[in-house]
């Protein structure tokens, strides 16, 4: 039903590009980006964009990329291993990863695993805080990281290969190709990253064992244009990867662990009037295997593949008012070891406003309904301004629903699965300040997240089930510093920032556990000419590791730094050849209870731009 | 991390304890070590390694959390998922879950002796027979038909393996024969596997019926308990006498102490002449627990007194309580993260 009514409109939208009028210009630089979303309903919210020359600079995980760079802070098993995000003091499941505007988080287990994705695959990864279910659904309740490939019609031709090899026999590759005619737009890349990952611990006789993995990614983004107001994209990427889990105990027999995903998004833009369409469909697949013994064949899995239809019209009613209509459905199939073969369907619309009052003040509201028989669904929205008082103050205002819906292993793991779950739901309100003088970009924001619902895997008799039982309440403050100032051929970059935060067990009235009251970044960039220097460092205050806040099992605080320099000696193409040392202080530290991270070691790095 | 452990020692009232001190201590007057004199408790704890622990309480009442980093702050960490510990006449063996190891430590001083971690794989729970330990092995956890034995010298600790070849969890040793569960926490078996360890070998397989998570022996018959029965088997001829007693749903815990037999279901410690034909309708005590999941998650009848531990949350420091046999509130102890366990030297 859904799909006869969408070709009826489809039919519609053809009739009315082909009269249309365009502004060209304008339709290259909306087509750039798939998810529009992004740029067009963020202006209440604190966004945080690193662009590919901050990408290039850190290591090639999302980990290590948003850890040192942002305020979330990361639970990471060792290096390499299993990393999950906590942003705002939220768990791992309520934090969105979104795919070129396609929510990618695991349908099995709700999060990503942070150390899945390599950060060189994208032209620009944003950070946007606060709740964002009402544009991209589940789990935008402490943010969401957004992956985004540009897709640029303009004529150019570039490659770019970039190899670093370091201590404990750590690789990584990456090739690049972005190349356009005008009329094709190519982007593809090719990575790999492995390593021994065998270091040795600060300061104790243990080293990490059987903690090797690898990883291969190939990705895609393809751009046809049909005339000025049709454009065709296809996006694409696959990505394979093994990790042997690293062991605490010498005698623990060791496990590892596979992944297997892939993402497929096609997406056909039209223009016609004042109307922007686009058409998506997309094919998703996520597996894994877990081998429990390295020794044995024998292992567990789960795969799901989704299947996405969505269309998106944006509609600029005038210079100042602007409409926008999602409709999309989701099915998803997923079958394991461990999970009952099944299927589900969901249905969601939902409806954006955006309205600039004045040249100073504008609002934005959205509003998203999901229809499935799997669980019930609530009613989201999220309601915004922002009021640019002067040029040196602006203030931004934002509250909203938001959700995280049961996974997979939540509703049909066998035995436990419980088929009679909500989603857990947050209202959540901030108020945002940003200021601007002398070079400085500051931004400090304070936030409130109240979260019922929460799921928690219960005993019941010798059986786990989930449960709808907690209740926590989040709130804290955050700044964001920028400073970039130029003195003739220096150049200096100074980018900060710091996240205060309390997130509370309403019933015990306790901090969560492996939530920092305190996490702090820097990064400090010099250049002049050809060379470049860079220094970041990381602060992660104590974190608790058991519910009734027992100080003494606590994990210390710890601060980490990394410093690298560059140096350029292409003449007309670039070549760069750049040193890192990671760890610079040899802090002994861990992020998660005797998962030690590695002390001081060594990178170098090769880019070619040709 | 970096943290000393630091020693807690708490100091209470003792008149309680010297009334009732044990009298089955072979040579009372001597001390055998620090910890002679009273009981261990074990903390499994969860996945982070600083939350397994053993606590000791004297029987003049005094309580040690975290004895064996105390005792031996230099060596390895015991790993977690502490499964219950076994005995012989002078040592301690703890096995580790996660660590897929076993600790031997001298059972009066608490000092370390040896790490034991061949020929194991998912261990769970030991018996020390015929001068040599035998573990019961989960191996992969999806099946039983790869449960095995690991056998150890306890001379040198070197190993070996006996195949069993079905679920085998909890073991007792008997009259130098070993019985084994085939199933409690894993696998849905419903007999008792019986192995020689003379011959290294299964000698028989008793049927129950049932699948058992309790046994105790006492006088020639080994009592079997599973969720809803209650079996008794003649070792003379590993037959099962009778038909089983019907018991309520979510029994375990068998303890056998003075001709009465003590079990559990949810919070509630119920007993029975050793005797009796049918289960009692009424319990003898009931605690108040929070634990969605760790209710009478350890539990021990000794010397007049029942304990009982409560597992608690499973990621905080729980409690252990004590009670008199006609089921007066004695003593309220705090122990470590997930207390599965008492054990009495």
């Amino acid at each position: 039903m859904i799909f006869r009514k969408l070709y009826l409109f489809l039919f519609f939208c053809i009739c009315q590009s082909a009269l249309a009028q365009h502004d060209s210009i304008h339709n290259l630089k909306v087509v750039e980006i798939s998810d529009l979303q992004l740029k067009d309903y963020s202006d209440s919210q604190s966004v945080l964009k690193l662009q590919d020359s901050i990408i290039n600079k850190n290591q090639s995980s999302l980990t290590s990329l948003l850890n040192y760079n942002s305020v979330i802070y990361f639970k990471e098993n060792g290096l390499g291993m299993v990393s999950s995000p906590s942003f705002r003091g939220t768990t791992a499941q309520q934090t969105a990863v979104v795919w070129n505007g396609i929510n990618i988080n695991s349908q099995l287990n709700g999060q990503t695993d942070f150390n899945t994705i390599t950060t060189r695959d994208f032209n620009s990864i944003a950070v946007r805080a606060g709740g964002g279910s009402s544009i991209y659904g589940s789990s935008a309740i402490g943010g969401s990281i957004h992956l985004n490939n540009t897709i640029s019609f303009k004529e150019h031709f570039s490659n770019t290969l970039r190899l670093n090899y370091g201590s404990f026999n750590t690789f990584g590759g990456n090739y690049k190709i972005d190349a356009s005619d005008g009329k094709f737009s190519v982007q593809m890349s090719v990575s790999r990253n492995s390593s021994d990952n065998d270091y040795e611990y600060v300061d104790s006789d243990g080293k990490n064992l059987n903690g090797q993995y690898h990883n291969t990614s190939l990705n895609a983004a393809v751009g046809y244009k049909i005339n000025d107001a049709n454009f065709l994209k296809l996006y694409s990427q696959v990505f394979e990867g093994e990790r042997h889990f690293s062991l605490i105990f010498p005698s623990e027999i060791p496990t590892k662990y596979q992944d297997l995903n892939s993402r497929n998004l096609l997406e056909w833009d039209s223009f016609f009037g004042k109307f922007v369409s686009k058409v998506k469909v997309a094919a998703l697949s996520e597996k894994y295997k877990y081998f429990g013994n390295v020794k044995s064949d024998n292992y567990t899995f789960g795969q799901v593949r989704t299947y996405i239809g969505k269309y998106d019209l944006a509609f600029d009613a005038s210079d100042a008012i602007k409409l926008n209509a999602v409709v999309d459905f989701t099915q998803n199939k997923g079958e394991g070891s461990d999970i009952k073969n099944e299927q589900r369907n969901i249905g969601s619309a939902s409806l954006l406003f955006k309205h600039q009052l004045t040249q100073k003040i504008g609002y934005d509201l959205s509003f998203r309904k999901e229809f499935t028989n799997n669980y019930k669904s609530p009613f989201l929205f999220s309601l915004g301004t922002k009021w640019a008082a002067t040029d040196f103050y602006t203030l931004k205002l934002n509250g909203s629903k938001n959700f995280r819906v049961p996974t997979f292993n939540d509703l049909y793991w066998q035995p436990g699965g419980n088929e009679d779950l909500k989603p857990e739901s947050s209202y959540q309100a901030e108020i945002g300040n940003e200021f601007r003088f002398a070079g400085f970009k500051v931004t400090l924001t304070g936030y409130y997240i109240d979260i019922k619902d929460m799921l928690r895997w219960i005993p019941n008799g010798s059986v786990w089930s989930p449960q709808n039982t907690d209740k926590v309440r989040t709130y804290g403050g955050e700044a964001l510093v920028n400073w970039s100032k130029s003195f003739g051929k220096h150049h200096f970059m100074l980018n900060g920032t710091y996240a205060y935060t309390v997130s509370e067990d309403m019933e015990k009235k306790k901090q969560l556990i492996y939530v920092p009251y305190h996490k702090a970044t820097s990064s400090l960039s010099y250049s002049w000419n050809k060379l470049a220097v860079d220094y970041q460092c990381l602060y992660n205050g104590e974190v608790f590791t058991r519910s009734d806040n027992n100080s003494r099992y606590n994990i210390d605080a710890y601060f980490v730094s990394n410093a690298s320099v560059s140096y350029d000696f292409g003449k007309k193409d670039s070549w760069i050849v750049g040193f890192q040392v990671l760890n610079l202080l040899n802090e002994n530290y861990a992020s998660v209870e005797s998962r030690f991270l590695p002390g001081r070691n060594f990178n170098m790095y090769l880019t070619l731009n040709f | 991390m970096k943290k000393l452990n630091k020693f807690f020692l708490m100091l209470f009232a003792s008149s309680l304890f010297l009334a009732s001190c044990s009298s089955d201590d072979s040579s009372p007057n001597v001390s055998l070590g620090q910890y002679d004199n009273g009981m261990f408790v074990v903390n499994e704890g969860n996945s982070t390694v600083t939350t397994s622990s053993i606590t000791f309480i004297s029987n003049s009442g005094a309580v040690e959390q975290d004895v064996f980093r105390n005792v031996n702050p230099g060596a390895a960490g015991l790993g977690t998922y502490l499964q219950p510990m076994f005995f012989d006449n002078t040592r301690a063996f703890i096995i580790s879950g996660s660590a897929n190891k076993i600790t031997v430590v001298n059972r009066y001083t608490f000092e370390f002796i040896a790490t034991i971690s061949t020929n194991l794989e998912n261990p769970r729970y030991g018996a020390v027979a015929n001068g040599k330990a035998y573990v019961t092995n989960a191996g992969d956890w999806m099946t039983g038909a790869d449960d095995f034995l690991t056998v150890i010298n306890l001379s040198d600790y070197s190993t070996s393996k006996a195949t069993i070849g079905v679920w085998s969890e909890k073991i007792i040793e008997e009259n130098n024969k070993l019985y084994i569960a085939n199933g409690y926490a894993y696998g849905d078996a419903t007999s008792i596997t019986v192995f020689n360890p003379v011959t290294n070998n299964v000698e028989t397989t008793i049927q129950l019926g049932f699948n058992p998570n309790s046994f105790e022996e006492e006088n020639g018959i080994l009592y079997v308990l599973g969720s809803e029965k209650l079996a008794k088997i003649n070792l003379a001829t590993n037959a099962v006498v009778g038909t089983p007693i019907t018991i309520s749903a979510g029994a375990k815990n068998l303890n056998i102490e003075d001709n009465k037999i003590y079990y559990t279901v949810d919070t509630a410690v119920y007993a029975m002449a050793i005797n009796a034909t049918v289960a009692p309708s009424t319990p003898l005590l009931t605690y108040q627990s929070q634990s969605q999941d760790g209710r009478m998650y350890g539990f021990a009848v000794n010397d007049g007194k029942i304990y009982i531990a409560d597992g608690g949350d499973f990621a905080s420091d729980s409690k252990a309580y004590i009670y008199s046999t006609t089921g007066s509130l004695l003593r309220t102890i705090t122990v470590g993260v997930g207390p599965n366990g008492f054990y009495f030297n």
